[in-house]
């Protein structure tokens, strides 16, 4: 049998009179919860559970343009879907993309955050500047580095052809082999950041006592940091993963504003494909369909992920 | 060769001052035991040796080098934190065996050392567990562990005993001392405890606000305290402290306050009229027709092997230990008796030991 959670038992303890608990939400004391509850149900059933069922509905049906309306087409979709190389590529790349940017930006993320974890004068602001890139919308984030990868007067494309990383005769965003490098940058920009601050949290909440043993116990700073601090940050490194890993899976904007996909299908990724298949080509149970494999491919990562991370100590 | 010498060591915590003048030698192998009143910086001086603290003014050396700004790592000292430590993510013999994993010790004797020291530590069945899954003294018990397993040139030990059973206690500073006797490292260990001082220590450092009080072997200690507080720290039960006068009787001097009368050692002769404290150790006191201290029994307390009789004499509860089948009756008068060159005399004023 399942035990009962620490909640539960004050619950069910306040619920039968023996226990008055003020500090608990009305709704969780009271004799009554249904309604303290509705609210909050309606609006996921509207905006949540209505749009979810909506959807896998609609990926049995798809729409005829000449009848003006939906027809019921069975397990079509689904077995277009296993056979559609466009779905193949669009799922390679969106997972290359997952892997390189995750990849790139945690690394840099932790890099930086020991970096800033320091109560220097000067430090604050730094830490409050980390901000900036994330209020700015992805979309205009996206424009800008539309602007600095322009092969005629971008200023990163200048920058890397003068320390010949490029050669002027690769435009990065219209060469199907950097393009999707080109839209990482974006995303690496704007969101390392985010890694960081949350890194940096982490690493202000640590204790002092293990590494002040470890330090007398002989070990160096990578040892320190591979034994004490990696296993330390786990916890938020987990959150941090998974939230930046949510994200990343059904990136958007960034090919959307800088490389609406191109050039040829190189920078499509399942979301870019699943709008496209929607909205440009009005294939409504093709697009629903699309987007119900993402979701059903994000709950599996996330979940085997949680899985995987659970902090044993 | 690792004799640590303190000189001049001084600490401030911005612009409190919480150590000065701290002069102190202990030599190559030695076992000094750190005592003193909560809050006298102890810790901060065990700290500072490890490098975990940094030092406001005056030197450090160990084994002759000058140290203060030599990194925790480099200095060869294994330490058992107040406060434990422990390694949260580790095991139990993972957090043991840290050391050894730094310097790329074999599999085999990673295993022979951890599983040696848990034996010693009773914590063989705990190896597989978290810190945090873990008593309070099992994990003061994997504190020691570490540091066990280090062949360290110093050794510090902060109160590493301080949450265990009476039992475990007895045996683990047996233990402790023996590893002591087999490596030859030089320790320092701070501990409130009587027992573990005077049993272990081969030098006892006395600190009280900052300062060594007094530094000398335990029967030094013990014998010839240099102060009041020196004298009330050491011996259990503690000292008996009475106000007086040095007066004379038939030509040789006498300790006299209300109800007292102690004849001294004749040179005390030379403080003669000076505003005194008396100091009497219980175990020096005797009940004895004629005694020097006339009072009533309040108490008598069985502690075992002896009681302590608990008078109340010169306006202070004086105790005074006897044998066990001693008997008294509550409320009865009676005499203590001390010979005279058992009476520790401090200056009223200044508190410091008067000389003869
Ligand atoms: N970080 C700090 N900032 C300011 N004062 C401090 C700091 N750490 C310690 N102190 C002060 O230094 C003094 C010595 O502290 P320390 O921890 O060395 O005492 P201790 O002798 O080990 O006491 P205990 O027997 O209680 O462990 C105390 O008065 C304490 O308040
Ligand atoms: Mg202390």
């Amino acid at each position: 049998m399942r035990q009962s959670t620490p909640m539960e038992l004050r619950m069910g303890a306040a619920r039968e009179g023996r226990l008055s608990l003020p500090g608990l939400p009305r709704m969780l004391t009271s004799e009554h919860p249904l309604p303290w509850l509705l609210p909050l149900t309606a609006m996921l059933l509207v905006f949540t559970v209505y749009p979810l069922i909506y959807n896998i509905w609609l990926s049995f049906h798809e729409y005829v343009p000449f009848k003006r309306a939906l027809v019921p087409v069975g397990t079509d979709n689904w077995a277009r879907l296993l056979a559609d190389e466009r779905f193949w590529g669009a799922m390679g790349t969106t997972f290359l993309y997952f892997f390189v940017v995750l990849g790139i930006e945690l690394v840099l993320g932790i890099a930086l955050a020991m970096l800033l974890d320091s109560d220097a004068p000067g430090y604050g602001l730094l830490r409050s500047l980390l901000t900036l890139t994330l209020v700015i919308p992805p979309a205009i984030t996206g424009m800008m580095f539309l602007l600095m990868e322009d092969a005629q007067f971008g200023v990163l494309t200048w920058a890397l052809q003068g320390i010949g990383l490029l050669s002027p005769d690769t435009p990065i965003l219209a060469t199907p082999s950097t393009a999707l490098a080109g839209v990482m940058l974006a995303d690496i920009w704007q969101w390392t950041p985010f890694m960081v601050l949350i890194v940096l949290a982490g690493l202000r909440s640590l204790p002092p006592e293990p590494y002040e043993a470890a330090m007398l116990d002989g070990a160096g700073p990578w040892m320190i940091f591979r034994k004490i601090t990696l296993p330390l940050l786990s916890k938020v490194l987990a959150v941090a993963i998974l939230i930046r890993g949510i994200d990343l899976f059904r990136v958007f904007d960034y090919m959307f504003v800088m490389t609406s996909g191109g050039p040829g299908t190189s920078t499509y990724t399942l979301s870019l494909y699943a709008w496209q298949q929607t909205f440009s080509f009005i294939q409504w149970g093709y697009g629903a369909t699309l987007s119900l494999v993402t979701l059903a491919l994000i709950l599996i990562l996330a979940n085997l992920f949680i899985w995987i991370s659970k902090v044993r100590w | 060769m690792a004799q640590v010498s303190y000189r001049k060591i001084a600490k401030s915590y911005g612009a409190v001052e919480v150590m000065r003048d701290v002069e102190l030698d202990i030599a190559d192998g030695e076992f000094a035991v750190l005592l003193g009143s909560s809050g006298c910086g102890k810790t901060t001086l065990l700290r500072m040796t490890a490098g975990l603290e940094t030092i406001t003014a005056g030197d450090l050396m160990i084994g002759g080098a000058r140290v203060n700004d030599r990194p925790p790592k480099d200095r060869d000292i294994a330490m058992v934190f107040q406060n434990y430590a422990l390694y949260p993510t580790m095991k139990v013999f993972e957090n043991i065996a840290f050391s050894l994993r730094v310097k790329k010790a074999p599999e085999a004797e990673v295993k022979r050392k951890v599983g040696a020291a848990a034996e010693v530590l009773n914590l063989t069945d705990y190896l597989d567990r978290y810190p945090r899954e873990l008593s309070g003294g099992q994990r003061q018990r994997v504190a020691m562990g570490r540091a066990m397993v280090r062949d360290a040139e110093v050794f510090l030990f902060d109160e590493p005993l301080s949450n265990l059973d009476a039992k475990l206690r007895a045996h683990m500073r047996v233990e402790i001392r023996q590893l002591h006797d087999r490596q030859g490292a030089t320790t320092i260990y701070v501990t409130h405890d009587q027992i573990e001082a005077m049993t272990m220590a081969d030098k006892i450092v006395l600190m009280k606000g900052g300062k060594v009080e007094q530094v000398g072997t335990p029967d030094e200690l013990y014998d010839r305290p240099v102060s009041k507080y020196a004298a009330d720290f050491v011996g259990s039960p503690s000292m008996n402290f009475i106000e007086g006068e040095i007066g004379e009787r038939e030509g040789a001097p006498i300790f006299l306050a209300e109800g007292v009368a102690a004849p001294l050692p004749a040179p005390m002769a030379r403080h003669l009229g000076r505003r005194t404290i008396a100091g009497l150790r219980p175990s020096d006191l005797h009940p004895a027709e004629n005694g020097a201290v006339q009072g009533t029994l309040t108490l008598a307390e069985k502690t075992g092997a002896d009681q302590n009789l608990h008078v109340r004499a010169a306006g202070v509860d004086i105790v005074s230990t006897a044998p066990r089948n001693f008997q008294v009756r509550q409320g009865q008068h009676i005499a203590l008796a001390i010979p005279p060159e058992r009476v520790h005399l401090f200056d009223a004023a200044t508190e410091r030991r008067l000389g003869a």
